[in-house]
């Protein structure tokens, strides 16, 4: 840095042809080559600081002070400010349960060989080899018979979603319906056409749907009904998070509870499932939960969710004593289940638990 | 030494007592103690790999190679700083040098899918109604404009821009994890803001 020709306390740049390129003209003419210009450059490095909050407390005043003075930083600030506006309209990407699970799982695998190392990895993949290739063939032929299967029953047993407006025993009048009812009405199908001479009146007979928005209190047992079909029927998995998502305030209620385990148990998006293990964290426990829970330990078939519910198995019996069916799935599976981080975990969570005194014959 | 950022703690994040107790033994070898600790950090190291490289697969493998190298060199760990702010540098490690590859093969485009449209994440809930199409599809126009313009910057100004823009953690913090002082943080942040609104200023 050099000093000004005039001397004190004024701080001169020499200034780069590309520096200069990036300086607005009217800007170079109006104000003196030294001490404004290097005020600028600071300033609007603290414009970025300020937007940020990072500003600190003892440039703040001097900041302010230049910025009212200065038409060219507050047009700059104002950019500036729009930059940031900008930005937050890139999209902010959030892990689902699903793809968290997917990666734990990923990780978990990974891990386990390299824990495993070289001998260990030989030492599977020669034992896998000494099966006879002759048993090989009819297992896997019987496992796609089971997936044809499975799968053909599964499609044929799919839920599907109910109608949204019930079938109403008496009929209803055109004069109950309001001009919005008629406008939002969408008709499926009108199946029969009845005219009646002596009334001069028709009878139409179809299926239509309404859209309407209903609102209300959690509380009311309507909109829990409403909620608890969604939850358990409804075919968008969407709507199901949502639906679960807002009842889980109200675990209490015996309908939600229910609907709640079930969707643990049966939901067909993972996500969701996971979701449902994490609300029944603050429920109370019951025989109805630890069934529930040791279903989802012994049959879901993402292992994600089965790992989750193990954690959960074990704060059921530390919370409410030992159970004998809990600690016979948790030893069964921490032998036989197919994949090798569930047991891990089973078993763990059988150390657990035997290290605080519960052994698999204590039953309350 | 305390990490000075904002890093949000994830539900289950144990204190420092119990981080201690688990990450001596995990040193030990015990594989619960260590999944114990990545599960508490585990969501936001994916928040992170997927915000830095927009794609599923590589946000996969980018968290899949953060937990090895702290499973690897966990022993190594003295102690002497958090283990939040050793395991922060360990992916920011792993996050820059996935930059540093993608600058060397010169992919100034962002990452699409086969019709043209950015490669976007599954994300909750499954299906959601466009409300008005022409505003959904200037949008994703924006997003894609933003996305390219946060690939020309260079990797740490681009790790800088999106600890600090993104993910909100303060200067201080982001010179923790980068081994370097606030001022070239502070440097680093202002050529990449510079540039930005270089790129981006016709949007503006």
């Amino acid at each position: 840095m050099k000093k000004g020709r005039r001397g004190g306390k004024v701080q001169e740049a020499a200034l780069s042809r590309g520096e200069r390129a990036r300086i607005p003209l009217p800007f170079l003419q109006e104000k003196g080559r030294g001490e404004t210009l290097m005020e600028c450059k600071q300033c609007q490095e603290y414009i970025t600081l300020d937007l940020y909050g990072d500003l600190p407390p003892e440039q703040r005043a001097s900041y302010e002070v230049h910025l009212a003075g200065c038409a060219h930083c507050q047009a700059a600030r104002e950019q500036a400010r729009g930059l940031h506006e900008l930005l937050a309209q890139r999209s902010r990407l959030e892990p689902t349960p699903d793809f968290l699970a997917e990666c734990r799982q990923a990780l978990a695998e990974t891990l386990e060989r390299e824990r495993l190392g070289w001998h260990g990895l030989v030492r599977e993949w020669l034992s896998f080899l000494q099966l006879p290739p002759q048993r090989v063939a009819p297992r896997v032929a019987f496992a796609l018979t089971l997936v044809v299967l499975g799968f053909g029953l599964g499609w044929t047993l799919r839920v599907r979603a109910a109608k949204v407006v019930p079938s109403v025993p008496g009929g209803v009048t055109a004069s109950s319906l309001a001009d919005a009812d008629l406008e939002n009405m969408r008709i499926n199908d009108i199946s029969r056409v009845a005219p009646d001479p002596s009334t001069g009146g028709v009878r139409i007979t179809m299926d239509a749907q309404r859209h309407f928005t209903l609102e209300g209190s959690l509380d009311d047992p309507h909109i829990q009904q409403l909620l608890v079909y969604a939850v358990k029927s409804y075919d968008n998995a969407g709507i199901r998070r949502d639906t679960l998502d807002a009842l889980r305030a109200r675990c209490k209620s015996p309908n939600v509870r229910a609907a709640l385990l079930y969707t643990m148990e049966h939901d067909p998006n993972v996500g969701n499932r996971l979701a449902a293990l994490d609300a029944v964290h603050n429920m109370e426990g019951g025989a109805d939960l630890q069934r529930s829970l040791i279903g989802v330990l012994e049959h879901d078939q993402n292992m994600g969710v089965r790992v989750e519910s193990v954690d959960l198995l074990v704060d059921q019996v530390e919370k409410e004593g030992g159970h004998a069916a809990i600690l016979s799935a948790l030893g069964r599976l921490a032998t036989s289940d197919p994949n090798r981080y569930v047991r891990m975990k089973c078993a763990s969570a059988l150390r657990k638990l035997g290290s605080d005194g519960y052994t698999q014959t204590d039953e309350k | 030494m305390e990490l000075a950022g904002h890093i949000p703690e994830e539900r289950g994040q144990p204190s420092g007592a119990d981080e201690l107790a688990l990450i001596r033994r995990a040193q030990g070898g015990d594989p619960e103690a260590f999944e114990a600790l990545v599960r508490a950090y585990d969501q936001n190291v994916l928040r992170l790999a997927m915000q830095v490289v927009h794609s599923q697969e590589e946000a996969r493998d980018l968290y899949q190679e953060a937990f090895l190298k702290v499973y690897r060199s966990l022993r190594y760990f003295r102690l002497e700083a958090r283990f939040s702010t050793w395991l922060y540098r360990v992916v920011m490690n792993v996050c820059l040098d996935y930059l540093r590859r993608q600058n060397t093969r010169k992919e100034v485009q962002g990452p699409e899918s086969d019709d043209g449209q950015p490669e976007y994440f599954q994300t909750l809930p499954d299906e959601r109604p466009v409300l008005d199409p022409e505003r959904a599809a200037h949008s994703g126009e924006i997003g894609r404009r933003i996305q390219a313009a946060l690939l020309r910057l260079n990797p740490r100004e681009r790790l800088v821009f999106e600890l600090k823009h993104y993910q909100g953690l303060k200067l201080r913090a982001i010179g923790e994890l980068c081994k370097t002082s606030e001022q070239t943080v502070k440097n680093c942040l202002f050529r990449a803001t510079q540039k930005l609104r270089t790129e981006l200023g016709d949007l503006v």
